[in-house]
């Protein structure tokens, strides 16, 4: 379920006189509606950029203090993992942007991983989490984290245990879910609780899009037009979400990090194993295969899901690689109409999206670009961790 | 569910151990005659190259998913290849709530572990569940392959040794190559050799003392469980790690009651009888004087105290095995009998310092096959 603010047809005819005047009423992002997942407006329909309504919430995990008291504890736990060395809040540090500021996050001791730390800001809002989508809700991306080999390598039986161990979370899991012991799986529905509250709903931006013309300066207010006419960037990063989750093959890069990390290459291989591709592609592949491990469909080779823009002054590096340090390498790449197509160098299917095109755009406009990109981050949303409770002994 | 392979593999444990539990051969000695004692018998001599691929994987702490605990953490040859310690260490998070077994003479061990859940016939399996178990060293498999693929002298020898890649099955062959090796050498009892007092020892081991009805045939054990009354550890509970561990080891073995166990259900983990709570599968005695402290819980310090403990008949818990009765010994057919145990102790296997080999980065890796 996803809240975005509704477009009528009066919207969408002030941006068609933006652009090229071709015919275009369909924007070109129909390719990839035929293989992503499904969005609301239509088949190459942008949704108008618009402020950031509250999150949604299941039917079946509602939002109460307790529950996000707790959810807080097993965030910043690192019983929560196999060797109690690491908690959630250690790739997704609320110092640094709730994620860890590597190109590629740290992982599990003795192992890398092999991808950016996504943000926790906001992550309530996306349908799908991780860079392919493969976790559906944030009930369940919590989990697969804490249990992944190369992230929280915990194991249910002992991570349970360990909670039953505590006195506090005895208390506290049955005041709130009111099981005589704690369940493993109400901590991830604890998680997903707190995870709904790190929202950020009052950017400058926002604050315009709500009735405060103030709020946008004369750059910024450039770079939104620019946002939504001649740079593009709407035709996947709309909605008050600034993402339309679907999944494209931009051409980004490789991250060189690879080449030289034997613990990278290690996790790699492992993930090509793990996610269970062909033999002729655990040999050959270099590239990330993205939405492919999910679909085993070629066309989508190096497909990663369009992040949201939201917060991102407070989460460089950037791309499912953290290859860009900045957002104006960001916008260069995107000027130059992204990088070379990577699986098409592969397999010979083209995948990259026919969305990207060179922009042209001159020094000045990229500025404000950035200004209007950087308008969409408000205050730094820090958080002390909390004191945690200790375990007890049941004699 | 998990889809990683220790997770589904821990699944068919479960039907592993009750097809391959001691429940299969259970015998009462008091029906049957106790096999003689006598030395081992020669067992087929691994690969010289296998087995030493297998040592160095042995120490090598790249097998634990945090890569701390090697095999050879707990198993450690100067302390008799255990930890020396009345219940075991275990991966970080956890704590054991059993005496850590020696690895010496494994591959003679009929069943492995102190609840006989693992048949002795399949060495690699019990590697395996070494390896993954999560209060062990808490390793994915697949993650394991991919480091050993990370070090080229282990490619080298995986290649040269098996003409292969490094897998998991593989690892799983090498060590249990290089558990072939650590048997018992030169051992007094086998070789003729023992003194005056360890011979009339061993008469009253097999006569007075009786102990061979349950300490029989060359591996000294029936691998048969008994419960001989020696009390809980209270460590068990009173360290809430190790509780949480045996919870958590429960619940896996599908004990009813996991939720407040307080103590080691033994072989009940593997029969779900009643009447097989708090008993244990008889160890070997073969190097007994190198593996303090003793006992599943490792609550009898040293061997004078053991031969203290049967010549009380056993300990003072409920149910103890009626073959235990006191034994009317004398101080000097008990130092006899401790001569005689210290004669099933053979050389002292030592290991020089262990080279383990380095990851490196592949160079060129964007243009060689993974």
């Amino acid at each position: 379920m996803k809240i975005r603010a509704s477009a009528g047809p009066a919207i969408l005819t002030g941006l068609l006189s933006i652009l090229p005047a071709v015919g275009l009423v369909l924007l070109p992002v129909a390719a990839d509606a035929a293989t992503g997942p499904a969005t609301d407006g239509g088949p190459g329909a942008v949704t108008p950029l618009a402020a950031l309504g509250p999150p949604p919430v299941p039917a079946d995990n509602p939002i109460t203090a307790a529950k996000v008291e707790l959810g807080k504890l097993l965030f910043f736990d690192p019983r929560l993992s196999g060797d109690v060395s690491l908690s959630c809040a250690t790739c997704h540090d609320p110092a640094i942007g709730w994620q860890d500021g590597a190109e590629v996050c740290r992982g599990y001791p003795g192992t890398s991983h092999w991808r950016n730390c996504q943000s926790i800001i906001n992550s309530a809002y996306y349908r799908k989490l991780f860079w392919a989508g493969s976790a559906k809700s944030l009930e369940s991306q919590a989990p697969s984290a804490a249990r992944g080999g190369v992230a929280g390598n915990g194991e249910r039986d002992v991570m349970e245990e360990r909670l039953r161990q505590i006195p506090e979370y005895n208390k506290r899991f049955k005041k709130v879910f009111g099981n005589a012991r704690p369940e493993l799986p109400d901590a991830w529905k604890a998680i997903a609780a707190f995870e709904r509250t790190l929202v950020q709903r009052d950017t400058p931006f926002d604050l315009y899009m709500l009735g405060d013309k103030n709020a946008l300066g004369p750059a910024e207010l450039r770079g939104k037009e620019l946002f939504e006419g001649k740079a593009r960037c709407i035709e996947c990063h709309d909605g008050a979400l600034f993402s339309n989750e679907k999944y494209y093959n931009l051409g980004v890069p490789p991250n060189d990090v690879f080449d030289d990390d034997p613990l990278k290459q290690i996790t790699f291989r492992f993930e090509q194993f793990a996610k269970g591709v062909s033999e002729d592609l655990y040999r050959r592949t270099k590239i990330d295969l993205g939405l492919y491990y999910r679909t085993k469909q070629e066309h989508d080779i190096a497909k990663f899901r369009v992040p949201t823009l939201r917060y991102l002054v407070f989460t460089p590096p950037y791309m499912h690689n953290g290859v860009f340090f900045t957002l104006e390498e960001v916008i260069d790449f995107y000027d130059q109409g992204g990088g070379d197509d990577h699986a098409k160098l592969l397999t010979g299917t083209a995948t990259k999206t026919p969305v990207l095109r060179p922009l042209g755009l001159a020094d000045d406009e990229k500025q404000d670009l950035i200004a209007f990109l950087e308008s969409l981050t408000g205050e730094e949303l820090t958080m002390e961790p909390p004191e945690l409770p200790r375990y007890g002994v049941f004699e | 569910m998990s889809t990683r392979p220790s997770s589904l593999l821990r699944i068919a444990f479960a039907g592993l151990v009750l097809s391959f539990a001691v429940t299969a051969d259970r015998a009462t000695a008091a029906t049957s005659q106790p096999r003689a004692l006598g030395p081992l018998p020669a067992i087929e001599a691994p690969s010289a190259e296998l087995a030493e691929l297998g040592k160095l994987l042995f120490f090598d702490q790249r097998l634990s998913g945090d890569a701390v605990l090697a095999c050879g953490s707990c198993h450690r040859p100067e302390a008799g290849w255990t930890d020396g310690q009345q219940l075991g260490i275990a991966y970080p998070g956890t704590l054991y709530f059993r005496n850590t077994k020696s690895v010496l003479n494994a591959a003679h061990a009929r069943y492995f572990y102190w609840d006989g859940r693992l048949t002795g016939k399949d060495m690699p399996t019990q590697v395996r569940d070494s390896i993954t178990e999560t209060h062990f060293q808490n390793m994915d498999g697949r993650i394991m392959l991919e480091r050993l693929k990370q070090v080229p002298e282990y490619v080298r020898r995986f290649r040269s040794a098996m003409n292969a890649e490094p897998s998991f099955g593989a690892t799983l062959k090498a060590i249990s190559a290089y558990e072939k090796t650590l048997v018992s050498r030169n051992v007094p009892f086998d070789k003729g050799t023992m003194s005056q007092a360890a011979t009339r020892g061993q008469g009253l081991f097999e006569g007075k003392a009786a102990c061979i009805q349950c300490h029989e045939g060359p591996m000294l054990s029936d691998y048969q469980p008994h419960r001989t009354g020696v009390a809980g550890n209270p460590e068990i509970t009173r360290d809430p790690l190790r509780h949480l561990t045996l919870r958590s080891f429960a619940k896996f073995m599908g004990v009813p009651g996991f939720e407040i166990i307080r103590e080691d259900p033994g072989f009940f983990t593997v029969s779900k009888q009643e009447e097989d709570r708090g008993k244990f599968v008889t160890p070997t005695l073969r190097e007994v004087s190198r593996t303090a402290p003793y006992m599943h819980n490792g609550t009898i310090a040293t061997l004078v105290e053991v031969i203290d403990f049967y010549n009380a008949g056993g300990g003072t818990a409920e149910g103890r095995d009626p073959l235990l009765k006191p034994l009317d010994l004398n101080a000097a057919e008990k130092t006899d009998l401790l001569a005689f145990l210290e004669a099933l102790s053979g050389d002292a296997i030592e290991v020089g310092e262990i080279d383990l080999p380095p990851y490196e980065a592949i160079a060129d890796w964007r243009s060689v096959p993974n």
